[in-house]
């Protein structure tokens, strides 16, 4: 009753709802309940964090894990949308590239008072560091990925071709493998999240880069253009699938499964998912391919804990739990992630894994999305560039108006 | 007779052949969602495809029912799709019987509103209804979609509703209070059920219009086990690493069967209530 | 009888709609004119800076246009197809029930489930819809439907007029149903034939049906996001992008609040106009 009278004279007062929802803080519990937003990955994805909660739970009865689970294309909007109301949950998995806007709107809580240095000594440091923002940790990372070539093995030897370590050489295999019949090339990603980064692979091996150092976009140098125009080239001669913009990441991966394309760049959960769905294809896995340099993207996602939270403590305590040797291990076997901590990177399940192997070996020279806040919408402006790139349009040109949008995003 | 018989005989056949296009555009998708929901799992990516599955496999309806949380989902959009109907005709009669009979000063700015708010819909609004969903503290809860649910019916049931009662002679209830009846009573016991046909269609509008809304419910909602089913049935699409094809086609199929089927049975009715609510 | 009983019948409903409409409209309004943060934040009043934010914004101007294009051709496709489907129906032919029950299935699915079952179909490698044209030898080779505007936003109009197509034909039967049946014997008594039965009995009498019909689908289409929402989510390149799905991506992807209400506030402005402008036209008419 209370919160309804001071509710209906904010109303007339006509002050912000965000206020508001300070009001809506939740009631005193018996146990003291931690609501974690958790992000999809799998099927395994929510029947781990359940177990692993109620684990938690047995030996620490006065705390009560609640877990969420969120597809990833709505997970950003939710939390921001719940953050504005303040009913967001303590913890959250996000992506560490939208980390830089919760910092920046203090939304996020540094974790260094809360966590020990112990526990952050327990990560790998090239996947921590992305989750640190001006000298404070704010994200701890729970799944991290790079990028690499899929190739087919079966389809490599019946075109004759070889497994490509350049860019030519790449435009050459795939032109061999397009020969088979209803066989393509080199899988294009062109639809929906991460169509931007399958473009940089190619911008970045000749040498491009996100963003100039005065910090403006630098999407429409020569590297670009070049890339683009290399891309485009490869769909007017059938190289790839046709209809590349109809192709999110997954329905290629789908190709590559049924050995219908020749190669692909993607993540190392893959390699588990051929294993459950198409265990005979025959494949192996290589670093992207270089032009004047060598390139992957490095993705971390990361746990944050919110400045809101009135459970900050209890939350702290079911993180130190959740990143154990023996419940990371659980969970990037399961999902096919690379091990965030170095006790389990030892494990001989992830340490004599060819596969494991060849993505750690690529990590030094892994790019992370930049932290520049609005990065969502500079990805999305990218990606549009990219499906009018790969439908014929300019490449210079289309190049140059993305630039521009980008930067009325950045404000330069 | 016979002459009439080959007439009809003959118009029969042009009146299919005519139609046969748009039935094939419409059977199409539930051909799809029958035979892929069939297929065993490899085989819905296999090239060239194909309609028949090379066996049927009838446990994807068992599997996609446990893997989707299916019965959950379906309770949800039940509860809403029920409630926000029954709120809906809760205030939407009194309101319609008052438009009807009587004329009062603030009627036709009344009218002139509801107009306003039938041309809204709530992906207009979505942003301003986020925050008084949260004023309300119905973040996830099916509650929040009752409601709003039920404002965003009330113009198109109560201008359905005022239309059909104009139909309804007004000495009926009249004579009842003349014999005693109090106000209530006559109301209930005699306009109400000549009123049945015209309160059951706009039943089924709303209840319709409920049980396929999908941008606030895609906002609103944040757990699965609140999810509505268009909600469930999206969320295995959009955003995974993986979609699993078979399932969704047969969740998509047993999701429609219901409303498929009551429409077909109340297909005459809906017709019937659309016309004798006039149009004017 | 008390004076006020109207009043007090209509004022639940008044409430209700009051609370869930007007409230919310409110809020919009005051947040188009305010500078806020991706997590709602209010951080102050900017005057109209949203609105001419979204008004030099390229994509929300073709976003415009397009929606004119879609709200027009769905509107007048779903008209131009149920007239001649409710007419057929309106005859008595064998299995007339059944082909109702038929033509009125695409309502029972909700739209966000017919649009994933088409996505599906309209898949280039997959999809059943490639499959059978080719059978029946239509076309050569597969076509990626989605892949390119020019052909993804024809599918998705066409989809529209199909899933507008079933509340049409209602109301159309609904209105061919009150033709007296005596109109049509005295008019073939005079010789008219059947186009001539139609141009002079049939469209006159069921203009006001059209007119509604007309109405309620503009409104409907013009606020309608699941179909283009789940074929293509506006792409690609944006060439797929209506209003609504402009103003979701403003609000939800990229936490344009402000931008996302101005554009709210647009849309609400255009339906008004619009409403008025058909008001005044059927009151001409009855003149």
């Amino acid at each position: 009753m209370k919160y309804l009278s001071t509710s209906l004279k904010s109303l007339a007062t006509g002050v912000s709802l965000a206020v508001l929802g300070t009001t809506l803080s939740l009631s005193v519990q018996a146990a003291e309940e931690v609501r974690f937003t958790v992000a999809y990955y799998s099927a395994k994805t929510g029947p781990y964090y359940e177990a692993l909660a109620e684990k938690f739970e047995k030996s620490n009865p006065e705390i009560d894990i609640k877990i969420e689970v969120v597809n990833w294309d709505v997970l950003n909007q939710k939390l921001t949308t719940d953050i504005s109301s303040d009913v967001n949950a303590d913890m959250a998995i996000i992506g560490t590239r939208w980390l830089v806007d919760y910092v920046e709107q203090d939304v996020a809580e540094p974790l260094d008072g809360l966590i020990s240095e112990e526990m952050k000594q327990r990560f790998v440091p090239a996947f921590l560091s992305p989750g640190t923002l001006n000298g404070k940790v704010y994200g701890l990372p729970v799944a991290a990925s790079a990028r690499a070539m899929y190739y087919n093995k079966d389809l490599m030897q019946k075109a004759g071709a070889s497994v490509p370590t350049t860019w030519d050489q790449l435009v050459d295999s795939a032109a061999k493998i397009s020969k088979i019949d209803k066989t393509y090339g080199f899988g294009l990603q062109g639809k929906e999240v991460e169509t931007d980064v399958y473009f940089y692979y190619g911008m970045w091996s000749e040498g491009g880069s996100l963003l100039k150092k005065d910090g403006s976009s630098n999407l429409a140098s020569s590297a670009s253009v070049a890339n683009a125009k290399r891309l485009q080239s490869m769909i007017e001669n059938g190289l790839t699938q046709p209809g590349v913009t109809s192709y999110n990441r997954e329905d290629v991966q789908n190709l590559f499964k049924q050995g219908r394309v020749g190669m692909m760049i993607t993540a190392p959960f893959l390699v588990n998912q051929i294993k459950d769905e198409a265990p005979d294809l025959n494949y192996g896995i290589a670093p992207i391919p270089s032009g004047t340099s060598r390139a992957t993207y490095g993705v971390t996602d990361s746990v944050v804990l919110f400045k809101n939270s009135k459970h900050k403590q209890a939350a702290v305590k079911f993180m130190d739990f959740m990143f154990t040797t023996e419940q990371r291990a659980v969970f990037s076997s399961g999902e096919g992630f690379l091990p965030v901590l170095k006790s389990v990177s030892e494990l001989p399940e992830f340490a004599e894994n060819d596969a494991v192997k060849t993505f750690v070996n690529l990590l030094p020279e892994a790019r992370f999305a930049p932290t520049i806040a609005g990065w969502s919408e500079v990805a999305d402006i990218t990606s549009n560039a990219v499906q009018a790139i790969y439908g014929g349009a300019d490449a210079q040109s289309t190049l140059d108006k993305a630039q521009k949008r980008v930067n009325r995003v950045l404000g330069k | 007779m016979s002459i009439t018989m080959t007439k009809k005989t003959k118009r029969s056949i042009f009146c299919w052949l005519a139609l046969s296009p748009i039935i094939c555009i419409i059977l199409f998708p539930f051909a799809v969602m029958f035979f892929t929901s069939l297929k065993p799992r490899q085989e819905v990516f296999s090239f060239p495809p194909t309609w028949l599955p090379s066996e049927f496999i009838w446990q994807n309806y068992i599997d996609m029912w446990h893997a989707t949380k299916f019965g959950n989902a379906l309770l949800n959009s039940l509860y809403v799709s029920f409630s926000a109907t029954l709120i809906t005709l809760l205030v939407a009669i009194p309101a319609a019987y008052a438009l009807a009979r009587y004329n009062f000063g603030a009627k036709s700015s009344y009218r002139l509103f509801l107009l306003i708010t039938q041309m809204l819909s709530p992906i207009v609004l979505v942003v301003g209804l986020f925050r008084l969903i949260v004023w309300l503290g119905l973040i996830d809860s099916v509650n929040s979609l009752v409601l709003i649910y039920a404002g965003f019916n009330i113009a198109f049931a109560i201008w359905m509703l005022q239309n059909y009662f104009h139909t309804i002679p007004k000495d009926l209830e009249e004579s009842a209070w003349m014999e005693g009846a109090s106000f209530l009573q006559g109301l209930t016991k005699v306009f109400l059920p000549m009123a049945v046909p015209a309160i059951a269609v706009t039943a089924m509008f709303t209840f319709i219009n409920s049980w396929n809304e999908f941008v606030l419910a895609l906002t609103v909602l944040r757990t699965e086990e609140n999810y509505t089913l268009p909600i469930q049935v999206y969320s295995l699409v959009g955003g995974r690493y993986t979609v699993e094809w078979h399932h969704v086609m047969a969740a998509a199929l047993v999701a429609s069967l219901p409303a498929a089927i009551l429409f077909s049975w109340l297909q005459k009715k809906l017709v019937t209530g659309l016309s004798s609510g006039g149009v004017k | 009888m008390n004076r006020n009983l109207p009043l007090y019948l209509i004022l639940p409903s008044l409430l209700l709609a009051l609370f869930v409409i007007s409230y919310p409209l409110y809020e919009l309004i005051n947040l188009s004119l305010s500078d806020v943060n991706r997590f709602g934040k209010v951080r102050g009043f900017i005057g109209l800076e949203n609105f001419t934010y979204i008004f030099e914004d390229q994509l929300f101007i073709d976003a415009a246009l397009r929606t004119v294009v879609w709200t027009v051709a769905v509107v007048g496709g779903t008209i131009l197809f149920s007239v001649p489907i409710a007419v057929i129906l309106n005859t008595e032919f064998y299995g007339r029930g059944i082909a109702r029950t038929i033509l009125m299935l695409p309502w029972a699915i909700s739209l966000p489930m017919t649009a994933i079952v088409w996505r599906w179909s309209l898949n280039g490698e997959f999809g059943m819809l490639n499959a059978t044209l080719m059978n029946v030898g239509l076309i050569d080779s597969p076509i990626v439907w989605l892949a390119q505007s020019a052909t993804a936003f024809p599918v998705q109009i066409g989809l529209g007029i199909l899933v507008s197509i079933p509340f049409t034909i209602t109301i159309f039967l609904g209105g061919l149903s009150s033709i007296p049946i005596d109109l049509y014997e005295a008019a073939k008594m005079d010789g008219a034939n059947l186009w001539q039965q139609f141009k002079r009995i049939t469209y006159p009498l069921l203009r006001p049906f059209i007119n509604m019909a007309i109405v309620l689908n503009v409104i409907y289409v013009f606020n309608s996001f699941p179909i283009i929402w789940v074929l293509t989510q506006g792409g690609p390149n944006n060439e797929t992008d209506i209003l609504v799905t402009y103003l979701y991506k403003q609000a939800f992807s990229f936490g344009h609040i402000g931008q996302a209400s101005a554009v709210s506030i647009v849309m609400f402005t255009v339906l008004l106009i619009f409403t008025i402008f058909y008001a005044r036209m059927v009151m001409k008419n009855e003149k």
